[in-house]
């Protein structure tokens, strides 16, 4: 029997074929849709406030919200606080509060090693980016750093008339009684207080007491001690002469027009990594899109805009720095610069990090 | 009114016999006697989840952190407790602690006693409106806002500081210290110690006073042998409150005192907050709550349950 249709000419086997075809055709945006999970209503990124918070939403979130439709809202609960709530919705098998944490690398490496974070080893480009993007002593990726920042010595350039502090021990002269400023728990001065009281970094972790020296010399001063908002009210207020903070708070002081400066003395200045990291027990969709925002952190624009506004080094390779940070040694770019810095390896903070906070507490609390 | 056409009830009567008919249905008057226990079974209940939690608190305490795993080893031991007496900070910061409720509730008992006093006999309305007026106003404001208004009016370019300067005076360190932090711890329990006081000199008549003076007591000789022991159950209770809310306190020595003046309740927020370390965080809740209590059982026994007037003894 013929397959051919005498009065169209078509056969069965055209038929059939056409028939599939316009049928795939149909079902091709339904089949591509599927393979794109389905889109939260927003994504919530943990994040510090201020200039901070600013940066990410110019430099990461606006794009993106703007690239996909989902809207981002930042939570500004403090990294501390955020950490035990995200490790208890974990353990506890409930959905964590948050989509990603914007950490430090300290903070976001002791939640890895508490096992509360997804692994984003199948991003793409991970392999372009500065080897400083890769987290320290841990398998795979789970957090990636995205910047590298440096507590510098800020100063008050009324109080230094003969030019920036040289050295970390002006902190120790007598004019300046209560009015030196220290974060609160001793976070980027620990291993340079051991080098300002006389010790070297081979001294770091196993010999801190020269740091401890200092640390008791500097308690006769009356340090405040304090928090990122703290050290700009104190700036602002004309409370504190010099202080050690992140570069980004001294940027973001001077911009809005409080007289303040910044140095890299000549003990050198502690430099580290903030990260992103996602925490398990996200629902499907939402861990994916979650991983696009990280994603899209990561990509040369995220990367070029998000830092410039921070005024800090991306972990992208071949940026420009800021206009007003080219030649700063605050903003390392080359392997000199990065000489005059100490880096304390992850694990290394981690495993003595409360071990220098019991010290530090006990000597400014006596 | 009720129809007397139809002799039906309003529409609102007949509601209120259905819910009358409801609660009989669910509470029959057989356990009508039982009607004290369900009004306590609230406050019970929310005592019980408290305990609940001390409980979990004290398991915790009993376990160190692993540092390899950020997590509590599986093994009991009394190692967060051992840190607590072979570190120095934390007694140091304890008897901080104790020291700062000592002198605020001092203090603030000097001082709320005359101010409830003169709000309680003052004759003049517009007086006793205004006194309590600034009473109850701080409470509108919390203690965080309090705390930064404190910083601005004590600060090196602060209000104090600007009138000092302006006068060829020094610039005074007002701020972040010790006595910055019972400045205004003392400023915040004020209130509290007024609200307490106020009601056991309001059951003082002043009649009582009047007496006392017609017998030929001064006015020292009323206050010393009438009113204080008459007093008595306002004076412990405002002491009990102010005391226990002062140890316990985190905002005051937070943003007054400069980092450098912590109390025990900023030590229990670094351990569990910033090392992560549940277990001696607990540990350090426990203790805390253990002196605490013990404190406060303390008081009582010197001074009796009665004299908060729940002796149980029917008047």
């Amino acid at each position: 029997m013929s397959t051919q249709n005498r009065a169209t000419g078509l056969s069965r086997r055209r038929f059939l074929a056409t028939s599939a075809l316009a049928a795939g055709s149909l079902a091709m945006p339904r089949i591509v849709r599927a393979q794109e999970p389905e889109k939260p209503g927003e994504l919530i990124v943990r994040a510090w406030g201020g200039a901070w918070g600013d940066a990410l939403k110019e430099g990461v979130t606006d794009p993106f919200t703007e690239m996909t439709g989902i809207p981002v809202r930042l939570d500004f609960t403090e990294d501390n606080e955020i950490k035990p709530k995200i490790w208890a919705a974990v353990d506890q098998g409930r959905v964590p509060p948050i989509h990603v944490n914007w950490d430090t690398t300290t903070n976001a490496t002791i939640s890895a090693l508490r096992g509360v974070t997804v692994d984003l080893g199948d991003l793409k480009g991970l392999d372009k980016l500065l080897p400083i993007a890769k987290p320290v002593g841990l398998d795979g990726w789970p957090l990636v750093n995205t910047y590298s920042y440096v507590y510098v010595c800020a100063y008050r350039p009324e109080a230094f008339p003969d030019g920036a502090p040289k050295s970390w021990r002006v902190m120790l002269e007598e004019r300046l009684k209560g009015r030196v400023a220290l974060y609160n728990d001793g976070i980027g001065f620990n291993p340079i207080a051991v080098l300002a009281g006389g010790g070297t970094v081979k001294d770091i972790p196993d010999n801190m007491e020269p740091g401890y020296e200092f640390y008791r010399a500097l308690k006769k001063n009356d340090p405040l001690l304090g928090e990122d908002p703290d050290f700009t009210t104190w700036f602002q207020n004309g409370e504190i002469d010099i202080a050690c903070t992140i570069s980004v708070n001294a940027r973001a002081a001077k911009q809005n027009g409080i007289d303040v400066e910044w140095t890299v003395p000549e003990e050198g200045c502690k430099v580290d990594t903030d990260g992103l990291w996602i925490p398990k027990g996200l629902p499907e969709n939402e861990e994916y899109w979650a991983k696009q925002l990280v994603q899209y952190a990561i990509g040369r624009d995220a990367q070029e805009k998000w830092c410039a506004a921070l005024g800090l080094p991306p972990v992208y390779p071949g940026l420009e720095p800021p206009a007003d940070l080219v030649g700063d040694p605050a903003y390392p770019t080359t392997p000199e610069d990065f000489k005059k810095l100490v880096r304390i390896p992850s694990p290394v903070l981690v495993e003595n990090q409360p071990v220098w906070f019991a010290r530090f507490k006990e000597i400014m609390q006596g | 009114m009720a129809d007397t056409t139809t002799g039906r009830k309003p529409v609102s009567w007949r509601m209120l016999d259905a819910v009358d008919r409801l609660v009989a249905a669910a509470w029959p008057r057989g356990a009508h006697g039982m009607n004290g226990y369900l009004f306590i079974l609230p406050a019970v209940a929310l005592v019980f989840i408290l305990i609940v939690g001390l409980g979990y608190m004290a398991d915790y305490s009993l376990h160190e952190l692993d540092l390899a795993t950020y997590r509590l080893k599986d093994e009991y031991s009394l190692a967060n407790y051992a840190a607590f007496f072979e570190r120095p900070v934390y007694l140091r910061i304890l008897g901080r602690s104790l020291l700062a409720a000592v002198i605020v509730t001092a203090v603030s008992i000097v001082l709320a006693f005359p101010y409830a006093y003169l709000m309680v006999r003052t004759q003049s309305a517009a007086i006793r409106k205004f006194l309590l007026i600034a009473l109850f106003l701080p409470f509108f404001i919390g203690q965080v806002v309090r705390a930064y208004g404190w910083l601005i009016i004590l600060g090196k370019e602060g209000f104090i500081n600007s009138m000092a300067t302006a006068l060829g005076l020094p610039p005074l360190d007002l701020i972040y210290n010790y006595p910055a932090v019972i400045f205004g711890l003392v400023q915040y329990m004020l209130p509290f110690a007024v609200l307490l006081l106020t009601p056991a000199l309001a059951a003082i008549g002043e009649e009582v006073e009047l007496a006392s003076e017609s017998l030929g007591a001064n006015w020292v000789r009323t206050f010393r042998h009438v009113l204080i022991p008459m007093a008595t159950p306002g004076l412990v209770g405002a002491s009990v409150v102010v005391f226990t809310l002062t140890l316990t306190d985190f905002a005051m020595p937070q943003i007054l005192g400069g980092g450098t003046s912590d109390f025990i309740a900023n030590a229990i927020y670094d351990s569990y907050f910033r090392i992560s370390n549940l277990g001696l965080g607990s540990a350090l809740s426990i203790i805390l709550v253990v002196i605490g209590s013990a404190l406060v059982a303390l008081i009582f026994m010197i001074a009796g349950t009665g004299t908060l007037g729940i002796s149980g003894r029917n008047k």
